[in-house]
């Protein structure tokens, strides 16, 4: 269900899973773009070379994801404020998995805040956090 | 073992870096897009509120992270997250600047060792020095145990 309002927004709902593009191809791109190209973002020897299983992507593409979501959920929001724990690396190339859930609602101010995470298909944890959206009133 | 009240004291709210940007708007699409975002406003650059989304203004955090007299703590800061907080949309074109301070230090006891955090905060401004948004940056330090 796509939330316009305040007022359709239900305590404890689950938005709906959300898995990004996680290709290296993908990855590389927003790496570039953020200015952090090279070959920990771009390239799995290269990372490797580093220390690092394969190419990784950038803790702040995952909070990307997470604001992606979100929007995806509520067309009509707008992320106010994002807060991401990079608990452990995501890897280019391998699943990541987007949840979140409604922690609280203040209708009077329609806002919404939301406890979100990525994990891999090990049903890890690679980024937590959370975030507050302002919806429109009803 | 380092003073953490010390630090504090020394570092806290001390302007220790300020940089100026101008954003590309091809850049601001291709993060959007990579992201998966799916709001005009992010992948259209010509709509009319067309603009940065909040991933996009963590990155600009990157650079010198401590202040240069910063004492060295014995390890290699991680980057152990981000937090970004939007007060007004922030344009391609639109010359901003980010100015750091250290926002806090705190530590916490690890099965390893003790933990350094530190909040790098950066208050992105425009010319008008309005307040456009705030991204932290918390980096991760192990402290090297004494000899």
């Amino acid at each position: 269900m796509s939330i316009e309002n305040i007022l359709d927004v239900e305590f404890g709902t689950e938005l709906p899973v959300f898995e990004p593009d996680t290709t290296l191809a993908n990855v590389g791109a927003f790496a570039r773009a953020v200015g952090w190209g090279g070959p920990r973002f771009e390239s799995h020897e290269g990372a490797q070379k580093e220390g690092f299983p394969g190419a990784l992507v950038p803790g702040i593409m995952g909070m990307g994801f997470l604001v992606s979501a979100i929007h995806r959920w509520a067309p009509t929001g707008t992320v106010e404020h994002i807060d991401g724990v990079f608990r452990a690396p995501m890897i280019a190339d391998t699943p990541a998995i987007i949840s979140a859930v409604v922690t609280d609602i203040d209708e009077d101010e329609g806002l919404v805040e939301l406890d979100m995470t990525v994990k891999n298909t090990k049903d890890e944890t690679r980024v937590f956090g959370t975030a507050r959206l302002r919806l429109p009133k009803a | 073992m380092v003073d953490i009240e010390e630090l504090k004291k020394q570092f806290l709210d001390a302007e220790f870096d300020s940089k100026n940007f101008l954003l590309d708007a091809e850049n601001l699409l291709v993060v959007a897009k990579t992201s998966g975002e799916t709001r005009a406003q992010f992948i259209d650059a010509e709509h009319a509120d067309f603009q940065a989304t909040p991933a996009f203004l963590c990155s600009l955090a990157s650079g010198r992270h401590l202040p240069i007299d910063f004492p060295a703590l014995g390890g290699i800061p991680m980057d152990g997250g981000k937090a970004v907080e939007c007060f007004a949309p922030i344009r391609a074109g639109q010359p901003i600047t980010g100015k750091s301070h250290l926002h806090d230090i705190y530590d916490k006891q690890g099965r390893s060792g003790r933990m350094i955090f530190i909040v790098v905060r950066m208050e992105i401004v425009d010319t008008e020095d309005k307040l456009l948004a705030i991204s932290d940056s918390r980096l991760v330090i192990r402290e090297k145990p004494a000899a």
